[in-house]
């Protein structure tokens, strides 16, 4: 069940009203079952349903396992749904498409090509020109911070240096819709915080509709203008809630009280959808050592 | 993938016959296709009426190897000893060698580049040199074949245990374990897989090598045997004797394999 | 020779050592063989000294080339036509799961039978000369270039191949772009060996159809107890087999400044 909070912010390009637009993706009771008609048959996405207006930076949060890669993945065309639909610019998702983006969690990057002909793989792929996307690349590369790096091969990269080239390969071509998979689980606490940085900042330029999807209940507030936490059992999304923060903003917010207060109220959303061990549950094994005083 | 409840409705009704079919394909498919060309043999060979001589029925080899089976059999045991004695030698100098490059630096440094050197030179043309220092029994053709079958053995274990984790390695150091402990408790079973795949290729050479020997200089065996055979174009005798030859080679391998598996066991798998 | 650490050595200038040790030991063996001949009276037709074997190869040079220029050939065409079928018959199994899952284990299967005993069953079939030494080498040379090319062509990572599904790149693109540079390290170990094999295959060929080439002088020489010759043709043959192993290195060294992932791990030759 979807609990709408506080109203939804306008979307950044102001000059659309929500009400005449259609909305840029619409999933309506999107299921999805492994093995369906066999004994094994397991439902990773339970009825799902949500739209997202053009230009809004939606975050999906959950504990590992919920289904919310599935999700994402079906948004992107790369699974199919078992049942429902998924419309996205007003047409039902049957495969991939060249005006969605998507990042993985692992680059990816070719390791035989420089970062700068990493970036422009998708432009070979489809075929276009490389010398109209060539600008575009650098210019990239530069607002991530990569200028001096261009011809540097992935493996004289780090991790978060190849995480930014991979940043821009989905950004060359210029997707309408960025969908991410946990882009930046794979890296250590700092470089995660300025990727984080990094992301705020390159969606100040962007007009772009996302989704992103992570496990990190900080990192959905900071980011998103909405946040969609999907639990495990039943994998579907229990609370949609706003997130009241204007921006620019910057990583300083996570010491914001009202920012913590809502990443408490997130965590007791997913704990209360989630099974704990007992021992964990909170209080008894702590309250049992120490004596009341 | 994410784990979630079974569907309902699924968990009755449809018998999972296609998963069945679908796991056992792996193995079926490849069977029935080696079937399968069998069967389009036989009946071209039938069919087309080819010649004995170019190209025998499976069936018409078949019964010559019935035929033949116990000259066969009797043939085979000398190139299946000779195999198994030259395998023994080149382990055994393989894996010693190996231990005394790793454990000095020098000689290593020294060796190792030679052994890899001679590894990709044609060892094979050294079969009748072996001839002329040996004669031309069974020693010429186990020593050649200890010969070629050496070097995989030696480079494959020295790379195992040079290639053993250093941090295991400095554990054991750690606990004040002598450097033969740490040998045998570290390194050793680190290197084994390693060791295991240099056999498997050191006993492919050891067959190859005994039936290049017996090609060239013998007057026993199977090697001698199918070179005879081709000889007089009795081409059906000269499968059946590859058939054995292929069954001995299968079988040796095997063996290796199996006391991989008996040694990987008791070492623990990794 | 990873395990000897090249790049390590060189930047502690160790590297001059694991050149000098190597080649001494080499030189040193060949003078002690030198000596020992002499000291020990040994008898040339047992063990030549290394002299009586260059007395040979520089007497007996025009004979000499005009013998291993058959061997070459041979060795060079049998290896690119293995090179070719097997890359092709590899690239073909890539792209059909049925026809891989049909014919790679069968494949496998004969990896392990001894294929050089099927020479024979060649000389039936083709007679007694060129092609079928050619024919031997190529069917040993073969099968570990398939083997190995398609290992490496099913070693593109899922999350790339991923990536190239999300471009709605086409299957032939993903292989172009992705499958073949991941697959070109493991396809040129397949033809490192491949190129020793070929060269095996073509020396047995001429051991037991003698009719050309340094395999036939070996024979032949080892017959009339001329183990000078035997020993010079033997140094003929493994200046080709480096030479030919040489070759396939340079060009595995260029390929791989531009293409290629990881190395493939090799626990064995």
């Amino acid at each position: 069940m979807i609990s709408v909070g506080t109203p939804l912010p306008a979307p950044r390009d102001s000059s659309m009203s929500i009400a005449k637009v259609r909305p840029c993706l619409e999933a309506s009771g999107v299921r999805k079952v492994y093995g369906a008609g066999t004994a094994a048959a397991v439902e990773a996405v339970s009825t799902v349903s949500f739209t997202v207006p053009h230009g809004q930076f939606v975050a999906i949060l959950g504990p590992s396992g919920c289904g919310k890669s599935t999700l994402l993945m079906m948004v992107g065309g790369l699974e199919t749904v078992s049942s429902g639909s998924i419309i996205v610019n007003g047409e039902a998702m049957t495969g991939p498409r060249t005006s969605i983006g998507i990042m993985f969690q692992d680059p990816t990057l070719l390791p035989w090509k420089s970062a700068l002909d990493n970036v422009l793989f998708p432009v070979r792929v489809l075929k276009r020109s490389m010398d109209d996307y060539r600008q575009t690349a650098y210019g990239l590369l530069q607002q991530v911070g990569l200028d001096g790096f261009e011809h540097k091969r992935p493996h004289e990269l780090s991790g978060g240096m190849r995480q930014r080239v991979a940043i821009c390969r989905t950004l060359v071509y210029d997707p309408e819709v960025l969908l991410m998979d946990e882009p930046f689980s794979a890296l250590d606490a700092i470089s995660r915080d300025e990727m984080n940085e990094l992301l705020l900042d390159l969606w100040q330029q962007f007009t772009k509709t996302a989704l992103f999807v992570t496990h990190s209940i900080r990192e959905a507030v900071l980011l998103a203008d909405r946040v969609l936490v999907m639990t495990k059992r039943p994998a579907t999304i229990v609370e949609d809630l706003a997130i009241p923060f204007a921006r620019p903003r910057s990583i300083a917010l996570g010491e914001n009280r009202k920012f913590n207060e809502i990443c408490r109220h997130l965590r007791e959303r997913i704990e209360a959808g989630h099974d704990r061990p007992q021992a964990l549950r909170r209080g008894t094994a702590i309250r049992r050592r120490e004596p009341a005083t | 993938m994410s784990v979630g409840i079974p569907a309902a409705a699924a968990s009755r009704g449809v018998p999972a016959i296609g998963s069945s079919l679908r796991r056992a394909r792996p193995v079926a498919l490849p069977i029935a296709t080696a079937a399968a060309t069998l069967l389009l043999w036989q009946f071209t060979a039938v069919r087309l009426q080819i010649s004995a001589v170019i190209l025998p029925a499976p069936v018409e080899i078949a019964h010559e190897l019935w035929r033949a089976l116990p000259v066969l059999i009797s043939q085979a045991g000398p190139t299946a000893l000779d195999t198994l004695l030259a395998f023994a030698v080149a382990a055994i100098l393989g894996v010693g060698l190996a231990v005394i490059i790793t454990y000095s630096p020098l000689l290593r440094d020294t060796l190792y580049p030679n052994l890899v050197f001679f590894q990709l030179v044609p060892k094979v043309a050294l079969a009748p040199l072996f001839v002329i220092w040996l004669g031309f029994g069974s020693t010429s053709r186990v020593a050649f074949a200890a010969f070629i079958s050496f070097f995989p053995v030696v480079i494959a274990a020295a790379v195992g245990f040079a290639g053993t984790d250093p941090a295991a390695l400095q554990l054991c150091r750690s606990l004040t374990a002598s450097e033969w402990r740490c040998f045998m408790l570290v390194r050793f079973p680190f290197a084994l897989p390693a060791i295991f795949s240099g056999f498997k290729v050191a006993m492919t050479m050891a067959v190859v090598g005994v039936i290049i020997g017996e090609f060239i200089s013998s007057q026993a065996g199977l090697g001698h045997y199918i070179l005879n055979a081709g000889s007089r174009l009795n081409t059906a005798d000269v499968f059946a004797a590859l058939g054995v030859l292929c069954a001995l080679g299968v079988g040796l391998y095997g063996a290796v394999a199996l006391a991989e598996l008996c040694i990987r066991r008791v070492y623990g798998r990794h | 020779m990873a395990f000897l650490n090249t790049s390590e050595a060189a930047a502690n200038g160790r590297l001059l050592r694991l050149v000098i040790l190597p080649v001494g030991f080499a030189l040193a063996t060949i003078a002690l063989w030198q000596i020992l001949c002499q000291a020990l009276h040994i008898p040339p037709v047992l063990l030549p000294p290394p002299s009586d074997v260059w007395t040979v190869l520089r007497g007996n040079y025009a004979i000499l080339f005009d013998e291993t220029l058959p061997t070459l050939n041979e060795s060079i065409a049998s290896f690119i036509v293995a090179s070719v079928l097997g890359v092709g018959l590899a690239i073909a199994l890539t792209f059909s799961a049925w026809v891989r899952e049909a014919l790679y284990p069968n494949i496998i299967m004969f990896q392990l039978i001894p294929k050089i005993a099927l020479a024979p069953l060649f000389i039936v079939w083709l007679g007694v000369g060129e092609t079928t030494s050619i024919v031997v080498a190529v069917f040993i040379a073969f099968f570990p270039i398939v083997v190995s090319s398609v290992t490496g062509l099913v070693s593109a990572k899922p999350e790339v191949l991923r990536l190239c599904q999300s471009l709605t790149a086409s299957e032939w693109q993903a292989f172009r772009m992705v499958r073949f540079p991941y697959a070109v390290p493991y396809i040129f170990a397949g033809m490192k060996v491949g190129v020793t094999m070929a060269m095996i295959g073509v020396v047995v060929g001429e051991f037991i159809t003698a009719q050309h080439g340094l395999g036939y002088i070996i024979m032949f020489a080892a017959g009339a107890s001329e183990t000078a010759t035997v020993l010079a043709a033997i140094v003929l043959l493994c200046v080709i087999g480096l030479g030919l192993y040489g070759i396939v290195g340079l060009a595995e060294w260029l390929a791989l400044r531009s293409y290629g992932g990881a190395m493939p791990i090799s626990g064995v030759i």
